[in-house]
């Protein structure tokens, strides 16, 4: 039978809470208040056509408190940090920010993220960042491979870019290594529980 | 001194000064208009139509014009600006561009106001794709367009409205408060000329607060079949000559494109650098934006002897303008007759 909620899920919008609207406002920086509900973050995103909820979406659903909706959407996992909905917000809201933040947010309390694997990248390159203070491609993507068990995954593409010089198999590290190992030291970003 | 020689000096000839220097010239005082530009009527001279009554705007100014030049009391000099001026006592000593040099016993400013630079929206391509215009370019091209073979035509246009207005980002708070008029206007206009044409007005609210505006705007929808889709446009890119315009219609949530022949942009209107400098030279207020500003309960006065009317003040439709030019004259005459 057809779960009519799933589709028409009434907002009981007189029950809602501010308090994410106040901590993205604390944590981001940002002021979603401020949004004039235009759409041209989500006509423009980069990544929409692959997005559940888009932009303007997820600034409308931190209004109305949805937090639970929101964490587990997997627009979290797709959003590419490309800054182009920021750029041309009229009050430039910084949804990738926030869409960091929820992520965190997201990931520290297990919320189990809607696409296979997207956690273990998110580690192994947290991982990456620690040991060397970059992302050497090619490692994170053996690494990636291994664990997530798609041995072959992107091979060819990986050789290609070998042969063309994009993909350096040895990692290198920074030279200032102490410093991002201390923000990692400082900013602690486990698991809860 | 008789006060019949009393003179004012209006700065700016657009209907808001016109409209200035009939009421006190017909009130038996002396009205000077200077003008900047060669020709009078200012932004009403150069549109094609007009809300609400889509009658003639230029036929309108024409008609301020010839009721100026009939006025022995008014005279009207094109191509002059104010060089710069100092009180003695009660009047100004004004030297103007030509070198003249006059005494004034009041100032109406009345210069209009300026426009957003389109092309700080990188995204909507003004300055980079040919038939991105404003609107006030728009208008010289429906005249343009009136001559031109059926083919040659536009078949879809995109308006994007709020361009540079509402934005905090890279251009100004406030609404202009009259494009989303003139935009119902030149929509329909477009359909006018050619009934097959698609129009798109794309825009975040449509603001039609005045007498019959309401009306107008649903008839360009309902009647001449200009679609309006909510959201405010996100890009324009070069496709298969066409421009492509991409944005989100917020309504379903869902994204949307259009393959534009043409795109019009109603950019900001803002305040005039001009203005801001004969502020400075006349003593007047300016507001957070560089608009002349009030003095509290004299809503036409903006300093000692200084008046103001139309856009400069801030974006207004013509029957505002000719409204606030008469105000500013009413206080100008009331003033006159008291010295
Ligand atoms: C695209 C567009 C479409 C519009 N369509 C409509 C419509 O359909 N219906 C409607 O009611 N309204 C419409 N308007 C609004 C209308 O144009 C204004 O209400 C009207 O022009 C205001 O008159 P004004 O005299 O205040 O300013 P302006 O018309 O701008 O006139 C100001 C004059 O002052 C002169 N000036 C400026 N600085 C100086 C200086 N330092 N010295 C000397 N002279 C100076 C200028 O050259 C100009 O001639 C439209 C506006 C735009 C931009
Ligand atoms: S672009 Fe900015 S103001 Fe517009 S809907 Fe998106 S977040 Fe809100
Ligand atoms: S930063 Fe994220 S949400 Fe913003 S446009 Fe890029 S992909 Fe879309
Ligand atoms: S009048 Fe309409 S188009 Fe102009 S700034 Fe206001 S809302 Fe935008």
């Amino acid at each position: 039978m057809l779960n009519t909620a799933d589709f028409y899920h009434v907002l009981r919008i007189d029950q809602t809470s501010n308090s994410l609207r106040e901590e993205i406002k604390e944590h981001c920086h940002t002021d979603i208040e401020m949004c004039l509900e235009c759409g041209k973050c989500s006509g423009g995103c980069s990544n929409a056509h692959i997005f559940d909820i888009t932009p303007r979406k997820i600034i409308q659903l931190i209004k109305v408190g949805e937090e639970a909706k929101l964490l587990k959407m997997d627009a979290l996992w797709s959003c590419v940090a490309c800054q182009l909905c920021v750029d041309r917000c009229p009050s430039s809201i910084n949804i990738p920010r926030i869409m960091d933040y929820l992520r965190e947010k997201a990931y520290s309390q297990g919320v189990p993220a809607s696409r296979p694997n997207v956690e273990l990248f998110h580690e192994l390159m947290l991982n990456n960042i620690k040991r060397f203070g970059r992302v050497p491609e090619a490692l994170l993507s053996v690494e990636f491979n291994i664990r997530s068990k798609q041995y072959t995954k992107d091979a060819e593409m990986g050789m290609k870019m070998f042969f063309k010089g994009k993909l350096n198999p040895i990692p290198a590290r920074i030279k200032n290594i102490k410093q991002v190992q201390r923000m990692f030291r400082d900013i602690p970003a486990q698991r809860e529980g | 001194m008789n006060n019949s020689e009393k003179t004012a000096l209006i700065i700016g000839g657009g209907l808001a000064g016109l409209e200035a220097a009939n009421k006190i010239g017909g009130a038996g005082y002396k009205a000077i208009l200077v003008e900047k530009e060669e020709q009078l009527g200012g932004i009403m001279k150069q549109l094609y139509g007009s809300f609400p009554r889509w009658d003639n705007p230029r036929e309108l100014v024409d008609q301020k014009v010839k009721m100026a030049q009939e006025n022995p009391n008014v005279t009207m000099k094109t191509n002059t600006t104010v060089k710069s001026a100092h009180k003695k006592d009660q009047t100004f000593v004004v030297e103007l561009s030509n070198n003249e040099q006059m005494e004034f016993d009041a100032v109406v400013l009345a210069t209009g106001f300026d426009f957003y630079d389109a092309s700080q929206y990188g995204e909507y391509g003004y300055g980079a794709f040919d038939n991105v215009l404003t609107a006030l370019e728009f208008e010289a091209k429906l005249k343009e367009m009136e001559s031109w073979d059926k083919e040659d035509l536009p078949q879809v246009v995109a308006f994007f409205k709020c361009v540079g207005s509402r934005d905090r980002s890279k251009g100004y708070p406030y609404c202009s408060k009259i494009c989303c008029m003139f935009t119902a206007k030149e929509a329909g206009l477009m359909k006018d000329l050619n009934p097959d044409a698609k129009c798109f007005v794309f825009y975040m609210d449509y603001r039609a607060a005045g007498k019959e505006y309401e009306e107008f705007a649903r008839s360009v929808m309902e009647d001449k079949h200009v679609r309006y889709v909510r959201g405010r446009p996100a890009k324009v890119l070069p496709e298969n000559g066409k421009l492509m315009v991409r944005a989100e219609d917020t309504l379903m949530g869902v994204p949307v494109e259009v393959a534009a022949d043409m795109i019009v942009l109603a950019n900001a209107m803002i305040p005039a650098e001009s203005t801001i400098e004969l502020a400075g030279i006349f003593g007047a207020k300016i507001d957070q934006y560089g608009f002349i500003d009030y003095i509290p309960g004299h809503p036409t006065q903006t300093g000692d002897r200084v008046f103001f009317a139309g856009g400069c003040g801030f974006p207004v439709e013509s029957l505002g303008a000719q409204y606030q030019g008469a105000a500013a004259a009413a206080d100008v005459i009331a003033l006159f007759t008291q010295d």
